[in-house]
């Protein structure tokens, strides 16, 4: 695929999940029983749920869940690496080594755990993915960083911008743009976007471990719906005759617009 | 790095820091959320008699009393009791119950991870899956484990918990652990791509005109990069445990993890989190360990014969 589709469609994709998301509801609209489990054909676009309420308000209130969280982390993640290439260009040992020291640390700790202890910390009244998603930028920030300063190192490090001194090249020049833009742009983003996808992952599958206990979610307060109540509703039409395929089909054509996003703007950043 | 030891030794130290340093965070954020602490971990509209629940978990006296009281209990394999989950019932019982059937799971889920590095390494495996197995990597455990959830649930039923469908949960959860969220992928791709560097060395074309076997020669030098490998896919599947159990139902040390946390059973949450720190403190343990050992290996000097006269 090319750069300038990749961009078209992950813009799309995009837009489209923010614009969900500003418009969602507070709250899920009353319904009616007598279009309860409608099918996309009776009730345009999604169709209905058990108590005929539109499956569109779902997909608008659960983008609503991920998106500034899912944002944010990815936002982190991608100053991460910028920070972890620009310092490998610093070409100091204390550096490298107080790096490794905290990319060890933070890197051997198995990421759900941490997520876990995290949302047994957060108040029931704090309700929110955005703690669970920074948590899970910082978690994913070793790697990142790694990567960026890899990229570094092959570029020359220290050695790479001395070169570009030499040449009388501004600090601003040499660091902004040869280095993070030309060079790191295509992990950063990478990185960024693969975390998107990541924390989205991670709200689904928090919001259905809860529901499978019969639990309220840890990422969002009880007036609001997130994708795995899809997939949830919809995981019952494979063991059972309830007609609510349509829930799951939608679950995971939203779990793939958001995977195709980050694949989009990928391939949109990668190296010429 | 300028010396060869100074990377080693920074993982050993992270390796002794960790299972502290695990326990101590979770204390810290305790105390650092605003209110009581007791009254975070036991809301007062839910419990009664919060001074005299505090005195027993020794919240009452700061954060050092209860972190080193926590500690040294545990050293000792006292987890205490469970808070909320089985009340009454102690931690170390529950984590006895479940450690066995997660350690099955993540060996089974170990299976194809180790078979397609083995493929990768030895180019038995060709470059061309990779694509596919980065695509079928793509796909989240939770929804994996749905669909097999699913299956298990038509051919068992939702009740069926004799040794047979156990098994069967188990072969699945491997199954789902081993494929999903990119951990066969990632591991055949990051062997592929540490080989095939490594093959460019001047010193396995040297070994090719003398004879010798490539995988031989190399198999030392990359030694310590795949224990790397091993401890984050070791890790990776760890995390991935929590999802696979809750939705596959298998009673496993993630399974315990999920219902402490919704439970807010600190008590299980501590020693889980816990364990799960002493593993990774292992696995980092065995890579810095990997690592000197080459290192020595290396450097060491031969032992030339003497020149006759």
């Amino acid at each position: 695929m090319s750069r300038a589709l990749s961009l078209v469609v992950a813009s799309a994709c995009f837009f489209g999940l923010v614009g969900a998301g500003l418009l969602a509801p507070d709250h899920l609209s009353a319904g009616s029983m007598e279009v309860a489990y409608k099918g996309p054909a009776e009730v345009f676009p999604f169709g209905t749920d058990a108590r005929g309420r539109p499956l569109t308000e779902y997909a608008q209130q659960g983008a609503r869940v991920i998106v500034l969280p899912a944002l944010v982390a990815g936002a982190a993640v991608a100053f991460a690496a910028v920070l972890g290439g620009l310092l490998r260009c610093v070409g100091s040992a204390r550096v490298d080594s107080v790096i490794q020291a905290f990319s060890e640390l933070v890197g051997s700790l198995p990421r759900m755990v941490v997520i876990l202890v995290v949302a047994l910390l957060i108040p029931s009244t704090w309700r929110s993915l955005l703690p669970l998603g920074l948590a899970w930028a910082v978690l994913g920030s070793p790697g990142a960083m790694d990567e960026a300063a890899a990229v570094a190192e092959r570029l020359g490090g220290a050695r790479f911008v001395e070169a570009l001194k030499a040449h009388g090249f501004s600090w601003s020049r040499i660091y902004l743009y040869h280095i993070v833009a030309l060079n790191l742009r295509p992990v950063v983003v990478r990185q960024a976007s693969e975390t998107i996808v990541q924390v989205t992952f991670l709200e689904i599958s928090l919001s259905y471990l809860s529901a499978q206990k019969n639990q309220s979610s840890f990422t969002h307060p009880d007036n609001i719906q997130s994708w795995a109540a899809l997939l949830a509703d919809g995981y019952r039409s494979l063991v059972t005759s309830q007609p609510s395929g349509h829930a799951l089909v939608l679950g995971l054509v939203l779990v793939g617009l958001v995977t195709l996003m980050a694949r989009g703007f990928t391939v949109a950043a990668r190296a010429r | 790095m300028k010396v060869w030891w100074l990377r080693p030794l920074v993982r050993l130290l992270a390796a002794l820091v960790l299972p502290f340093a695990v326990p101590a965070i979770i204390t810290a954020l305790i105390w650092a959320l605003p209110g009581d602490p007791a009254e975070i971990i036991c809301p007062p509209e839910r419990c009664g008699g919060t001074e005299v629940l505090a005195a027993r978990w020794n919240l009452d006296q700061g954060p050092w009393h209860f972190y080193v009281n926590w500690l040294s209990s545990a050293m000792q394999g006292d987890f205490g009791n469970s808070w909320r989950v089985l009340q009454g019932v102690t931690v170390r019982s529950l984590l006895e119950e479940s450690v066995p059937t997660t350690t099955l799971l993540m060996a089974l889920g170990m299976l194809p991870i180790v078979l397609g590095s083995i493929g990768a390494a030895t180019g038995r495996l060709p470059a061309r899956v990779d694509p596919a197995l980065s695509a079928f990597g793509v796909v989240p455990a939770v929804i994996f484990s749905l669909f097999f959830a699913a299956l298990i649930e038509l051919r068992y039923g939702a009740e069926s918990f004799d040794e047979h469908a156990r098994m069967v949960r188990l072969g699945v959860g491997a199954v789902v652990l081993g494929l999903s969220d990119g951990a066969l992928g990632a591991a055949v791709a990051g062997v592929r791509a540490l080989f095939s560097a490594e093959e460019k060395q001047r010193y396995v074309g040297v070994a090719v005109l003398r004879g010798e076997g490539v995988l031989a020669n190399m198999l030392p030098n990359v030694s310590p990069a795949l224990a790397g490998q091993l401890r984050a896919r070791l890790v990776h599947l760890l995390s991935g445990t929590v999802v696979v159990e809750v939705v596959l139902r298998i009673d496993g040390v993630g399974d315990l993890l999920w219902q402490g946390t919704l439970l807010q059973d600190f008590g299980v949450v501590l020693a889980a989190a816990g364990g799960f720190a002493f593993f990774s403190a292992f696995m980092l343990f065995f890579q810095a360990v990997v690592e000197i050992l080459v290192s020595l290996h290396v450097r060491r000097a031969p032992v030339l014969p003497l020149a006759p006269g």
